[in-house]
């Protein structure tokens, strides 16, 4: 054990053992799974059956709503607990719409003494025959009830996602680690290209080896998430292709730093390599997803975890897994450093 | 090895619609299971990796 650093390894074991009790011990937020009917006509009386997620439908005091887009607000008159995640609840809805559209969207939210308040955006649509805005704006509540808050620290519900949520602390770090890991082999390399020492080549090559591992293990790992939640192994997301091509390019670099024989050259062609690949990857990975559309969040225009993607409970994991994943990494990385200068001392036995 | 070649062919047997449910049940919990797996399994053969050189080291000596 090289001692050097151990405050670093301790942090990063201590980081581990934190983004996996808390990363999996949360529970989720509850909300609303579905809806039937997802249509309703106004002027009429309907029931809307409803299936909710970790909650606690028959402890608790209910009350349900229909929010219109201007946080108007409907509520149902009775409500039938059948489950602990279903309910139908009953609602009369007035002839005239606060819309002025004959077909528009309204939120569900239901408010629970046990579990809190959560919503469904805009999945249900309410059509109308005739307009009225005013008759509508008059009929629906304009009174912002108390709505109950759950005060336990949890992680966001999102209606496809599920708990895979938590898969952002392992898949996303992996990324964020690898780009660490090729940042300081550029570095490296650049050092090896001012020098000419070959130790400097050797922890350039180390780091690249390492985050081409944790490279494959991000689309492993991303292709198991796609799977369940996108529907396929692999989808044309502009992202998944990009990060693939990224990866082809390392190979490259693999491959082309077996293939020369001599030292000197290979580490001198290999460093240069380095530095252009990353320089290649920057646009690939950051700048074209953004300018298409990407199932990837922070793509097509919008920046990187914003408020949608990620909240503060996220954050509050999966900044501890990110810095644990490239201490991780570059703990592998130094490993295999340590070998490789060792080999070179045995094969040439110079000065290194 | 044997339990490692299980390992490795678990996302084939998924494939399978038994799999599919076991997938998506628990609000899809066993994804996240799965990518830690893969995570682990992936450590495990880059700490074999080293070992070998390792041991080759040790050979030459």
């Amino acid at each position: 054990m090289d001692w050097r650093y151990w405050w670093l390894k301790i942090v990063c074991v201590v980081l581990f053992i934190y983004v996996f009790t808390r990363g999996l011990l949360t529970p989720l937020k509850p909300g609303i799974e579905e809806i039937s009917p997802m249509r309703a006509k106004s002027g009429s009386s309907f029931d809307l059956n409803i299936k909710t997620y970790n909650t606690h439908l028959l402890s608790g005091d209910l009350r349900v709503f229909i929010k219109s887009k201007d946080s108007l607000l409907i509520e149902s008159d009775s409500n039938t607990v059948h489950l602990d995640r279903e309910l139908t609840a009953h609602f009369f809805i007035p002839k005239a719409l606060p819309e002025p559209s004959k077909l528009s969207q309204y939120s569900i939210i239901i408010s629970s003494s046990q579990d809190g308040t959560f919503v469904l955006p805009s999945k249900l649509i309410i059509s109308q025959d005739s307009i009225d805005v005013q008759s509508g704006k008059e009929h629906w509540s304009q009174l912002h009830p108390e709505f109950s808050k759950l005060k336990e620290y949890r992680f966001p519900y999102r209606n496809i996602l599920y708990e895979t949520i938590r898969n952002t602390f392992f898949h996303v770090s992996l990324w964020f680690a690898m780009f660490a890991l090729l940042g300081a082999s550029v570095y490296n390399s650049y050092k090896y290209l001012k020098t000419n020492k070959i130790s400097y080549d050797l922890a350039s090559y180390s780091q690249v080896r390492t985050a081409v591992f944790f490279g494959v293990l991000g689309l492993m790992t991303g292709s198991l998430w796609a799977r369940f939640t996108w529907g396929n192994w692999w989808t044309n997301d502009i992202k998944l292709n990009m990060a693939a091509l990224s990866m082809l390019i390392y190979a490259a670099y693999l491959i082309l730093r077996a293939g020369i024989e001599e030292i000197d050259r290979k580490a001198r062609v290999s460093s240069a390599f380095n530095v252009f690949a990353l320089v290649a990857i920057i646009p690939l990975i950051f700048v074209l997803p953004r300018l298409t559309d990407s199932l990837h969040p922070g793509n097509g225009g919008n920046p990187a975890f914003g408020a949608d993607d990620m909240d503060n409970t996220l954050r509050l994991v999966f900044y501890p897994a990110v810095i644990a994943f490239t201490i991780l990494g570059f703990w592998l990385a130094n490993l295999s450093y340590r070998i490789l200068i060792l080999e070179a001392k045995f094969d040439h036995d110079d000065n290194i | 090895m044997l339990q490692l070649s299980e390992f490795l062919l678990m996302p084939f047997s998924l494939l399978s619609q038994g799999g599919e449910d076991f997938m998506r049940s628990s609000g899809k919990i066993n994804v996240v299971y799965g990518v830690i797996l893969i995570i682990f399994v992936g450590l495990i053969l880059y700490v074999i990796r080293l070992d070998k050189r390792l041991k080759k080291l040790e050979n030459n000596n």
